[in-house]
């Protein structure tokens, strides 16, 4: 128990860290930023000098005034779109989410499936069509995926999915092909055990606690792919949002959502962890 | 299969340098009369929607993507080995500050970063200026993950029995580093240059098809495949496809050419 809450206080302390670090540099970004503290409106001689002081205090507001209001939940308001961040990224979380969710659980299945199915068979055929399919996928980019997803009207989802399926497939291969190589399995296999049985608790059981440290680092990747692949198959989540606001300089809604994204990676990285070293004792 | 995917990128790098001379035109160059033009004797893919020159932007595009990617891959790994080598040798606290800035950047969500730098660039950026500024973006965020491989590589050195030897001969740290210890970091370090390279190829590709990467007229292969996002367009005009189809080339060499830690020994 003294594992688990050491690690869950480490990933907990890294979060925080991480968020705070995406904090200052946000905030040196926005501070850096050319324009910043500016206000045309400064320089309109009829309005009187405890309004122009107002304007310039909203145009640059103080820093450590910023970092506590984004602690409190007041992450500041769009340029471009002319909205609260906070009502901006909640009407969008949901798609993102559902895009997220979708992408993960498809390239998971897929790389599971293909990967059982390889070691089952154990055909060098397929072999060899795995490893081609995964290679060539990993050298397109993502972007252009998505524009291969948008005009076969595959949706974001698998566009999602097919970016990160050769990531996940390439190592999710590796550690089920040691599992499947343990002299355990080939006892297992000489009984006559089960394909079903054999693949869930004689592979994949003892492999969980690196497929869940897998699973961790495929969410961060997820949150990565999911800007270009929104941005391209037209769908109005979180990550097209960042697309719009870095095309019109928003900062204002560029840095909330980096902290943002920041934030779920770690936290992701913290349940797979947390998960690892309970499925190391239940194992 | 190696050898053969070394003289591939061999002969696509020594192309790319070539485009001054190879190329017949400027970059830049447009024939307004001739825009969206097929392939002909005088443009070997055409021309773009302004009347550029397709072949001359394929060719000077390769040589910003081909050059740069492996500089900043270059940049990041040195800053790996640097903070790998010192904090595993000194040990101690700055070793754990060190860890802790590795997992530190790890978590950073690179796409997010990238995208808040490039649009606190001003407008007037020069193409020059904005290619640099992505690319010395990635070298500076690319650290950290071959650093924590290089520190756990020092790590295992450092239990070694020449570093002992050294150690017990009185070889003071910076020597034992530089004469020691590095040389023999050559495999891991040059297996992470030829992993890191092409994650930055890619990367100036997303940046650049999103519109935030290296800025118009200067070309490279990620602003080149912009021209994919009419893909219906595809089927009449496939010549378009060719950046595509030569950063798969590129990228898949690149994977193919990677040395075994046995092949560095």
């Amino acid at each position: 128990m003294r594992d688990f809450a050491n690690i869950a206080a480490r990933r907990l302390l890294l979060l925080l860290l991480t968020v705070a670090a995406v904090a200052v540099l946000s905030t040196l970004l926005v501070r850096l930023a050319p324009g910043f503290g500016m206000d045309e409106r400064q320089l309109d001689l009829r309005l009187t000098g405890r309004s122009v002081a107002a304007i310039r205090a909203r145009a640059a507001p103080d820093t450590w005034r910023c970092l506590t209001g984004w602690l409190r939940g007041d992450w500041g308001s769009s340029i471009s779109l002319r909205q609260p961040v906070r009502e901006l990224v909640s009407e969008r979380a949901g798609i993102t989410l559902r895009t997220l969710a979708a992408g993960l659980a498809i390239a998971w299945a897929a790389s599971a499936l293909l990967c059982l199915a390889g070691l089952w068979v154990h055909r060098t055929a397929l072999d060899c069509a795995l490893t081609l399919a995964a290679g060539g996928l990993l050298c397109l980019p993502a972007a252009v995926v998505a524009v291969l997803a948008m005009y076969f009207e595959a949706g974001p989802a698998w566009a999602l999915a097919l970016v990160l399926f050769p990531r996940v497939m390439r190592y999710a291969r590796g550690i089920l092909t040691a599992g499947w190589r343990r002299p355990h399995v080939l006892a297992a296999r000489s009984r006559g055990v089960g394909p079903g049985a054999l693949a869930l608790r004689h592979v994949c059981l003892p492999a969980a606690p690196e497929l869940l440290a897998l699973a961790g680092i495929s969410v961060s990747l997820a949150a990565g792919a999911v800007v270009p692949v929104e941005a391209l198959c037209d769908s109005a989540g979180i990550g097209q949002l960042v697309w719009q606001a870095a095309l019109a300089r928003d900062l204002p809604v560029l840095v909330p959502l980096t902290m943002l994204a920041a934030a779920v990676t770690c936290a992701a990285n913290l349940c797979a962890d947390a998960g690892r070293v309970l499925v190391c004792r239940w194992v | 299969m190696r050898r053969v995917a070394r003289i591939a990128l061999l002969a696509i790098f020594g192309l790319m340098l070539a485009a001054e001379w190879i190329a017949p035109y400027p970059y830049d160059r447009q024939f307004r009369d001739q825009a969206h033009a097929a392939p002909s004797r005088g443009h070997l893919l055409g021309t773009d929607a302004i009347g550029r020159d397709r072949f001359a932007r394929l060719l000077y595009g390769g040589r910003i993507s081909l050059v740069l990617a492996p500089a900043a891959a270059l940049v990041s790994v040195a800053l790996a080995l640097a903070i790998a080598v010192s904090a595993t040798l000194a040990g101690g606290l700055w070793e754990r500050a060190a860890m802790i800035a590795v997992d530190l950047v790890l978590a950073l969500p690179w796409i997010f970063l990238l995208l808040a730098v490039r649009a606190i660039l001003p407008l007037n950026t020069s193409p020059a200026v904005s290619a640099g500024v992505i690319f010395a973006l990635l070298g500076s965020l690319g650290w950290a993950a071959p650093a924590r491989i290089l520190a756990a590589a020092v790590k295992s050195q450092l239990r070694s029995d020449y570093v002992l030897a050294a150690r017990a001969a009185g070889c003071a740290l910076p020597r034992l580093a530089l004469v020691h210890v590095i040389p023999n970091l050559a495999p891991v370090t040059v297996a992470q240059f030829w992993v890191t390279a092409p994650v930055f190829l890619l990367s100036e590709a997303n940046l650049s098809l999103l519109g935030l990467g290296i800025a118009e007229p200067m070309p490279s292969w990620g602003n080149l495949l912009r021209d994919l996002q009419n893909l219906p367009s595809l089927a009449r005009q496939p010549w378009v496809a060719a950046p595509l189809v030569l950063l798969i080339v590129t990228l898949s060499c690149c994977h193919a050419a990677q040395p075994s830690v046995e092949d560095l020994r």
